[in-house]
């Protein structure tokens, strides 16, 4: 009786709390994006185009975001009946966006023109009881090039 | 070459649905998968559970439990009252019942394998009434009779190795507790079944004892005075709650068109004595 009373406090709280945590998160990224937008992020190996007046400079952000309560049980029920990991799948993007624009912050700290080669590595750095994930942490990072 | 930064599109990488929809969804589906599997269970297992002799309950450890609970002997009078509801109950050939007495504050009694019935001092205590008292022994006999006990013991087994086979392939913790929880409402459920099967055979034999069933309802009273007016859910209780069980002796008592507010058998002085200095025995 008292578990089922916790384990459904919990629930609702990670609910509650997780959703309106969310939501606030999404409406920063994307107000945020738009500001750090001049800056483009490219992906590919090489810069774009050579330039002898820039210097360079690896720029990194990462970030690391817990998951609550109700999305960790709602992914351990899609472990028995497979299917999209819907709640993870927010928690990631958010934590890759956040990564990105935490690197572009540092780029325009720079006045970077644009940064290259960006790579995003994703790993959970806590794992909760008996191996559920705890939180997950992603890195961004990349070459800003900016004016001598 | 022009690089720009276009603005990400939404809705693509994440879904716009609210999670409760997924969660009830999930969550209803895997009730509903559980409970099924547990119920086919139990029904197959019924199917042979009670097919297994009664003389084979003896082998199984049990009666080196009973012997470790330190038992004492029962006063006359409540060996003749035991006797006596006993020889209401026409019980299957070759089922022998044993009754324990165990001196201790403990408020219960229960039926166990192989046909031993304990009864606890602390119980005794609590009651004023033979009628009362025929009706503990008559509803632990009637576990016995319908072998409630290796029902109860083989529904554990089987739900136990079918939620382990289950959980250890789900592999999250949450969900495992979750799916443990539904099985024990599972076997709950047929554990109050039991209890309800049990209380009408004990009124069946309190009616042929005394002509009424005034014990039953005044051992409810008393379950109500020791434990309180129950607040839990009936769902997660091994037992019905006490006000549903009131519920099914009075409509029994009604069906049978009996008179309420009979007077009842009141324990003789010998015995209140005699439970007066075994608890004085206990204490020292």
């Amino acid at each position: 009786m008292a578990d089922l009373i916790i384990f459904l406090t919990l629930l609702a709280l990670g609910y509650g709390f997780g959703r309106y945590a969310e939501n606030k998160h999404y409406k920063l990224i994307i107000k945020r994006e738009k500001e750090l937008n001049h800056i483009p992020a490219i992906a590919s190996k090489i810069p774009p185009f050579r330039r002898q007046d820039l210097k360079s400079q690896l720029v990194a952000g990462n970030v690391v975001i817990s998951v609550d309560f109700f999305k960790r049980f709602i992914a351990g029920l899609r472990n028995i009946f497979g299917g999209r990991v819907t709640s993870y799948e927010t928690l990631l993007d958010r934590a890759r966006r956040e990564a990105i624009l935490r690197m572009k912050q540092e780029a325009k700290n720079l006045d970077a023109e644009f940064i290259f080669n960006i790579k995003l590595e994703t790993s959970s750095i806590y794992k909760g009881r008996k191996n559920s994930v705890g939180s997950v942490e992603v890195l961004a990072y990349g070459t800003a090039m900016y004016s001598k | 070459m022009e690089y720009s930064n276009q603005e990400l599109p939404e809705g693509i990488n994440t879904s716009k649905e609210n999670p409760l929809k997924e969660f009830l969804v999930l969550s209803i589906g895997l009730l509903a998968v559980v409970f099924a599997v547990i119920f086919i269970l139990i029904l197959l297992v019924d199917n042979f559970a009670d097919k297994i002799p009664f003389e084979m309950e003896k082998d199984l450890p049990v009666s080196s439990f009973i012997k470790n609970m330190k038992t004492e002997k029962m006063s006359p009078y409540l060996e003749k009252v035991t006797q006596k509801v006993l020889n209401t109950f026409e019980l299957p050939a070759g089922m022998t019942i044993t009754f324990h007495y165990v001196n201790d504050d403990t408020v219960n009694a229960f039926a166990t394998l192989a046909g031993h019935i304990v009864l606890y001092r602390g119980l005794l205590e609590k009651l004023k009434h033979e009628d009362e008292l025929a009706m503990v022994i008559a509803h632990e006999i009637a576990h016995i009779k319908y072998r409630h006990p290796i029902l109860s013991v083989s529904h554990g087994i089987v739900v136990g190795i079918a939620l382990t086979a289950i959980s250890s392939s789900s592999g999250n913790s949450i969900v495992n507790d979750i799916m443990g929880t539904t099985g024990s409402a599972a076997l709950m459920k047929f554990s109050r079944d039991y209890e309800y099967q049990a209380d009408k055979d004990a009124i069946n034999s309190l009616i042929k004892l005394y002509g009424h069933a005034d014990g039953a309802l005044g051992l409810f009273k008393v379950f109500e005075s020791v434990a309180g007016k129950d607040l839990s859910f009936e769902f997660l209780a091994t037992h019905p709650l006490t006000g549903n069980r009131i519920s099914q002796t009075t409509k029994m008592i009604n069906d049978r068109r009996l008179s309420h507010r009979n007077t009842m058998i009141e324990f003789p002085k010998e015995f209140k004595s005699w439970l007066k200095k075994q608890q004085e025995k206990s204490e020292v």
